[in-house]
């Protein structure tokens, strides 16, 4: 059994290569000579469609050329008659979403999904493309490069929003001979940098720049990057192969084929090797000139990969890959590691021969390395049967091991579970277990979901731990997509039965429903939607904004109801949005807290529609007030008239309803008082009357001696008489006339008492005059209080005991705290105070 | 720049909180490569600093830090960063200073990140303004602010504008989805209990997130065992009320804010004004903070006293080395001390003004609740003697919430006669909007607040300041009434046994629980008996802000012997009966 697996291999140099049959093509009647053929990365799709530059013969087939897509194992999945126009088809790849690109002469790109759909999106290269015509194109899994007739250089950098830019402009007089590119995952500067043969040197565009590397190995007929972008295999003209570095500064190897004609087909497997394939031969070249060569008797296509060569033909699909360490280890002819032990020790063991325990002895202390790897091999295996026996050794290994994680024996069952289950022919993934690393899970699972494999990916999801929403979402949208006759609420109760098993997005289900038309179906889907920030936007998109509006307030999200409203505001008219939002409070404070900062006149019209005419009111005072507080519009005081305007036009408003009365005298009196404080700011040639409050105009009038005038604002606006003796006996301390504060003190017996005239005067720090003021107040608590503030301790003390208050001696005692004579006094005037009392 | 409050011995892990803040700050800066320039809220900066240090935004390449204005930006910086608040206004600064930017050809990259979340309302202002393509968008989701071991703040001052003048409940989505973030970290809180409307709202958001996104809550016992929502709107009267602990008075005297008061040379000496942090960090500091003002002297002496005394036994005695160590920590807490003796003494100079002792009166008279005329005499006096309106209005509040509202003669007496004539009409705005608050009424019906003064035994006059027996000594005299309502809540029998209370104040009572499942819970339960011994913790939300006063009443019930509950607080902003009023007050230019 040894035997037979490494009579396989072929050895190059110190390495061995081996070359497997992965399927049988399950086609019929496909010739790939004569036909453009792109293959997926990662086992995907493989693309066909007869290049129109070759001559054919037409068996039974019509003359206009079909697209074919298929699976890798040769199952047909859609069948596409061309009629794209746009010229010559110049080059068909597929990106990393599996989406295939063909890129017409004209600069067009047609871009179809697995299935065969024509992507609607337009793609392009632009007019100027257009005009000149392509030459040549390279297709990644995130790009296209171009090249023109007229040596432009073009790219799209990101296939996920193909926009296209020019590289760069050649002037040449030969076209080059041959393009390649570095891809943009391993250049520094993180764009695609595109290498061009030119006569005998190669010159690299990268981003905007170009540049001549200066070499003069060429003039090369055919070039291609390594897989991770730091070398570059070239033909020159005089059939050599040289494998240089990229920035072609060293020559790491030197190949002669001894053909002058470039190869048809120009490859590297894996890191270490070429390929060269023409003339139904391929000749694979390792690092040290070592080489080796297959012959075939039918065309192939080469289809690179991150671990080795997928080889196409018209009847097989094979895979050609540096065959793994651990895999020489066991099978490798003679070989003694403590894999190959364990192997053969289960061999014998499984042959029920007591030899087993002689070789299992013979691993000794090694046996976890054994069991390391045979299970490293199983995973390697395409053979089921070999994964098998692989794996059966590992778990016979593990039983001699005192400690070995279960977990790497069970990760690598499931892991192998996987592989083989997409590398069944009916889905035609052939990942190695390094593709599947690279690829990873999750995108894994997106392809198959693409490829309408669902319940596949559903089971995948559920057995390795995944998420399976994704799944279910694209499953039910796939439903939709089909299910274009099912009624509306019959389809729904199909696609709930399953979706209530996970918990999904509801809003994503339903609104690839209403893209696809079925509005319907979309509004009853939604329903069932948890999130009102998944609802909301969709229930507008699809016009229903009342109903989405309802939801977002229900919510208590506010940002929803503005999201809500701003889309209410643009697709309706003024009525029919004052009319949405009117009876809904919430929806109608957050318009007008928006409208009020951004829309002000929106919103008086908004105002004036309900008929809350006092809000408009309000509006217009506000608008008054923000121009007294603006420094542009509050100098000067011609200026003041549109104020006034503004206010008296408020005032209307207001007056309109009684509720409003007192808005509407507030108006009222502030007009008025404008008008005088710009007549006061006209006569005293003063800018300070305008913006202060009645009361205030009052007592600069004072300040200013003009008493006629305080007099008159006064009656003007029946100011109560306390306050204006309050603001008059202020202004009078505060100018200090002491003789006028006398003289008003007299003009008749206060409204006011003579407390405040005590107040003044001490605020100023008079006093004397104060205590003119003192000896009439009447109340002998105030009466001593005032001394004590006047700093006469004796006297307040004198005042308190006559009025026999024991309390406002404690406290007179606080205030004079600090002076000790003073306390003293207190005490001795409050024991007698007790003494009497008691 | 101040030190971070240590957070060390707070009941839940504040510092993995803030940490995470942190992170995710460094994150939003990160998302713009090389050296760049923040531009922040100016409301923003304040609580930021509780949260990083400025080195750690050098750290990762913030240059300059500007605050948001009308100004354009001053910076060769082509990298900027704005961190803002959701706020119309703020947008068209924003739209100004990058329309500068291109008239002038200056090229710079913009990122914008919104706080809490992004705003279709402001991104639509952006977009009008033709600078909504050129911004790179992205959320900065502050955590809640922790002020220290016991209080968390979203610092968010227009939540009763928004709230009650505006009718914009954004402010209760953010503060439900900061609850969520609690839960999900510190495990689903199984005792609820709210009141007030806005907290019946919170919650049922609370539960519909719930529902749309299942919570992942941390296995085991959560760490929260009570969630006590109160609005605002439940108790108006105690914000207005001057507080009269220490923390209190040095809020109302000298304003704290973000956790540090700004001291004047006049108060401390030397020469330039010296910011100071006020949290438990300062031992002095906490072992004062909750006092009533009027005992602090004496124990600021005592201390002095003991320490005269040790400085002594030093000098005279011979003593261990060990005495000496002992004394010589003692020496460390000696500039504390002083600072504390210099700010006491500043605050007696306003505690001994005879207008300070009147204005106590007064507001005593008003929560006694039966004689207004010579209250409104009073108010009027200061209003003639044109006294700061907010002053004038903090007592006019509570007159109209405690009586129902004024009388009408009054209150169109008030409001027109004497406001507008004495401030200035422009008020008129503010006296709307108070109105709309709930602030300032007219009377209706006939006030029910004798009942509650009553029933919640809401004025307890025998305090004994130095050795208080109840919450009123916060007030002297007053028992706030919000803090009596989380008294209620915590006792055996919830607010079921003041039901009737409960119904006189305004807006829907709520007591749940909330569960995981069925199965969990009966586990969870019998867990809860074998480990009687352990102290619960209480999450306190007020929603619409907290007055220091307020917590210090909190943490003095924690502490009665009578009581098994740790508590915390969450306040959508910490605030004083002027910066209550003040977050009303509107400017037509923005705000």
């Amino acid at each position: 059994m040894a035997v037979s697996v490494a009579a396989e291999w072929s050895a190059i140099a110190n390495r061995y290569y081996r070359k497997q049959e992965i399927y049988r093509m399950a086609w019929h009647n496909v010739e790939l000579s004569g036909h453009k053929v792109a293959c997926a990365r990662f086992g995907g799709m493989i693309a066909i469609i007869r290049d129109d530059t070759k001559i054919v013969r037409l068996r039974s087939e019509p003359a206009r050329p079909k697209l074919l897509i298929f699976r890798s194992s040769g199952l047909l999945v859609a069948s596409i008659t061309w009629d794209r126009p746009g010229g010559r088809l110049i080059a068909m790849g597929w990106s990393d979403e599996e989406i295939l690109h063909c890129v017409m002469q004209d600069g067009s790109v047609f871009r179809y999904d697995v299935h065969g759909k024509l992507l609607p999106d337009k793609v392009w290269f632009g007019q100027e493309c257009w005009d000149q015509g392509i030459m040549e194109c390279i297709i990644w899994g995130n790009g296209i490069v171009c090249l023109t007739e007229a040596n432009a250089v073009f790219c799209i950098p990101d296939l996920g929003s193909p926009q296209f830019v020019k590289l760069t402009q050649l002037t040449l007089e030969d076209p080059p001979h041959c393009m390649a590119i570095i891809e943009p995952q391993h250049t520094v500067s993180g764009s695609v940098e595109v290498l061009l043969a030119v006569e005998s040197t190669v010159m690299v565009v990268d981003g905007g720049s170009i540049q001549d590397q200066g070499t003069t190995i060429g003039p090369l007929g055919k070039m291609v990057a390594s897989p991770n972008g730091s070398y570059v295999a070239c033909f020159t003209h005089d059939g050599r192969l040289l494998v240089v570095t990229s920035d072609f500064s060293k020559t790491i190897s030197e190949f002669d084929t001894q053909s002058a004609l470039p190869p048809e087909q120009l490859i590297w497997c894996g890191m270490d090797s070429v390929l060269l394939y023409s003339d139904d031969s391929v000749l694979m070249v390792g690092p040290y000139g070592d080489w080796t060569k297959y012959t075939y008797d039918e065309p192939v296509v080469l289809i690179p990969e991150c671990d080795g060569v997928r080889i196409l033909s018209n009847t097989f699909m094979e895979f050609l890959q540096r065959v793994p360490d651990t895999t020489v280890s066991i099978f490798s002819i003679g070989s003694t590691s403590p894999g190959a032990m364990l192997y053969d020790a289960y061999d014998h063991f499984a042959k029920r021969n007591a030899k087993a325990d002689e070789s299992i002895r013979m691993v000794g202390s090694s046996i976890p390395d054994a069991v390391e790897a045979c299970i490293d091999a199983a995973g390697q295996e395409f053979r089921m049967e070999l994964q098998d026996t692989l794996m059966r050794a590992a778990v016979y290994g593990r039983t001699f091991c005192r400690r070995f994680s279960k977990t790497r024996i069970r990760e690598t069952c499931k892991t192998l579970r996987i592989l083989n289950g997409v590398r069944d022919p009916n889905v035609g993934i052939p990942l190695t277990l390094q593709q599947l690393k690279v690829l990873t899970l999750p995108v894994l699972i997106e392809r198959l979901v693409n490829e309408h494999k669902h319940l596949l990916a559903i089971r995948m999801s559920e057995y390795m731990g995944l998420s399976p929403e994704t799944v279910v979402v694209h499953w039910a949208g796939a439903m939709i997509t089909a299910a274009t006759s099912v009624p509306d609420p019959e389809l729904c109760n199909l696609l709930l039965e399953k979706l209530k098993m996970y918990s999904v997005s509801y809003a994503a289900i339903a609104a690839h429903a209403y893209r696809n038309g079925r509005r319907t179906l979309a509004a009853l889907l939604l329903e069932h939607e948890p999130r009102s920030s998944e609802q909301v936007p969709l229930l507008t998109s699809m016009g229903e904004e009342e109903k989405a509006l309802g939801k977002a307030i229900k919510s208590g999200d506010t940002d929803l109801v503005y999201f809500t409203l701003f889309h209410l505001w643009q697709k309706k008219s003024p009525s029919e949005f004052t009319r949405a939002v009117q009876d809904k409070p919430l929806a109608r404070n957050l318009f007008i807290a928006y409208a009020r900062q951004n829309e002000p006149d929106v919103l008086k019209k908004f105002f004036a529609s309900i008929g809350q005419l006092h809000r408009v009111g309000e509006l217009l005072l506000w608008e008054a007030w923000a121009q007294s507080k603006n420094p542009v519009t509050r100098q000067g005081s011609p200026l003041q008239g549109p104020r006034i305007r503004l206010i008296e036009e408020a005032q209307r408003l207001f007056s309109h309803s009684k509720e409003h009365d007192f808005e509407a005298k507030a108006c009222d009196e502030q007009a008025r008082l404008l008008k005088i404080q710009h007549e006061l700011e006209a006569k005293t040639g003063k800018a300070i009357f305008v913006d202060t409050s009645v009361s205030d105009t009052i007592r600069t009038c004072i300040v200013l001696k003009n008493h006629r005038e305080a007099q008159r604002i006064r009656v003007e606006f029946k100011v109560p008489d306390k306050r204006f003796y309050w603001l008059k006996i202020l202004a009078l301390a505060y100018i200090k006339d002491w003789d006028a504060l006398e003289k008003f003190s007299k003009e008749r017996r206060p409204p006011v008492g003579f407390k405040p005239f005590v107040e003044a005067c001490l605020q100023e720090g008079q006093t004397s005059e104060a205590l003119k003021y003192i000896q009439k107040l009447s109340d002998p608590e105030e009466k001593a209080e005032a001394y004590a503030q006047a700093g006469m301790a004796k006297e307040a003390a004198e005042v308190a005991a006559q009025a026999k208050d024991s309390e406002i001696l404690g406290r007179l005692k606080l205030t004079f705290g600090q002076s000790t004579t003073a306390a003293a006094l207190f005490d001795s005037i409050r024991d007698r105070l007790s003494l009497q009392g008691g | 720049m101040a030190q971070l409050p240590p957070l060390e011995n707070a009941p839940i892990n504040l510092i993995g909180l803030r940490k995470e803040a942190q992170l995710d700050l460094v994150e939003a800066l990160d998302s713009m490569r090389g050296r760049k320039l923040l531009v922040l809220d100016p409301k923003l900066s304040g609580p930021l600093t509780l949260i990083v240090q400025i080195s750690l935004l050098k750290e990762h390449g913030v240059e300059n830090l500007s605050h948001l204005s009308g100004d354009p930006i001053q910076s060769d910086c082509t990298n900027v960063i704005y961190i803002v608040r959701p706020h119309l206004t703020l947008m068209k600064l924003i739209a100004a200073q990058i329309q500068h930017d291109k008239r002038n050809q200056q090229e710079r990259q913009y990122s914008l990140y919104f706080m809490p979340r992004r705003s279709t309302a402001c991104e639509k202002v952006l977009e009008a303004e033709g600078v909504h393509g050129g911004i790179t968008f992205g959320e900065y989701r502050m955590f809640p602010i922790p002020f220290d071991d016991d209080v968390l703040s979203l610092e968010h001052e227009l939540v009763l504008k928004e709230l009650q003048v505006d009718g914009d409940p954004t402010s209760l989505w953010d503060l439900a989805l900061t609850i969520n973030n609690l839960q999900s970290r510190f495990g689903l809180i199984p005792n609820v209990k709210g009141k007030g409307d806005a907290a019946k709202k919170v919650f049922s958001i609370m539960k519909k997130m719930q529902e749309e996104q299942a919570l992942t809550t941390p296995e085991g016992q959560p760490e929260i065992d009570t969630l006590i929502l109160l609005d605002r709107q439940v108790d108006l009267v105690t914000p207005m009320c001057s507080q009269l602990t220490y923390e209190g008075l040095v809020d109302e005297f000298l304003n704290i804010n973000n956790g540090c008061v700004e001291l004047d040379p006049a108060i401390l000496g030397g020469d330039k004004k010296v910011k100071v942090p006020l949290n438990s960090s300062d031992k002095l500091y906490r072992d004062l903070r909750d006092l009533n003002f009027g005992v602090v002297g004496g124990i600021l002496r005592e201390k002095a006293a003991s320490m005269k005394q040790d400085y002594t036994d030093v000098k005279t005695t011979n003593q261990e080395f060990s005495d000496l160590k002992k004394f010589v920590k003692k020496m460390h807490a000696l500039p504390e001390m002083t600072r504390h003796i210099d700010i006491s003494q500043y605050l007696t100079t306003f505690t001994r003004k005879r207008s300070f002792m009147s204005r106590l009166i007064m507001e005593q008279t008003l929560v006694e609740g039966q004689e207004y005329d010579i209250c409104y005499e009073y108010i009027e006096e200061m209003i003639n003697k044109q006294e700061p309106l907010i002053s004038v209005l903090r007592l006019l509040v509570i007159l109209s919430v405690t009586n129902n509202g004024l009388q009408k003669k009054h209150f169109d007496y008030f409001r027109f006669v004497e406001l507008l004539q004495s401030y200035g009409w422009e008020n008129l705005f503010f006296i709307n909007d108070l109105e709309r608050a709930g602030l300032l009424r007219k009377q209706e019906s006939k006030s029910n607040w004798l009942t509650l003064k009553r029933g919640l035994r809401l004025v307890v006059s025998d305090t004994d300041d130095s050795n208080p027996k109840d919450i009123s000594y916060a007030f002297s005299g007053y028992a706030p009434l919000s803090i009596r309502l989380v008294q209620h809540a915590l006792h055996a029998s919830g607010w079921r046994g003041i039901e009737d209370m409960m119904k006189l104040l305004p807006g829907a009572t709520f007591e749940e629980r909330q569960v995981k499942n069925r199965v969990k819970f009966k586990r969870e339960k019998e867990k809860k008996s074998s480990v009687d011994g352990r102290r619960a913790l209480v999450l306190v939300v007020f929603i619409g802000g907290v007055t220091f006063a307020e917590i210090s009443a909190l943490r003095f019930l924690s502490a009665q012997e009578s009581m098994k509950h740790d508590v915390i607080v969450l306040t959508t902003k910490l605030c004083n009966g002027t910066s209550f009023l003040q977050s009303l007050q509107t400017n037509p230019l923005g705000g």
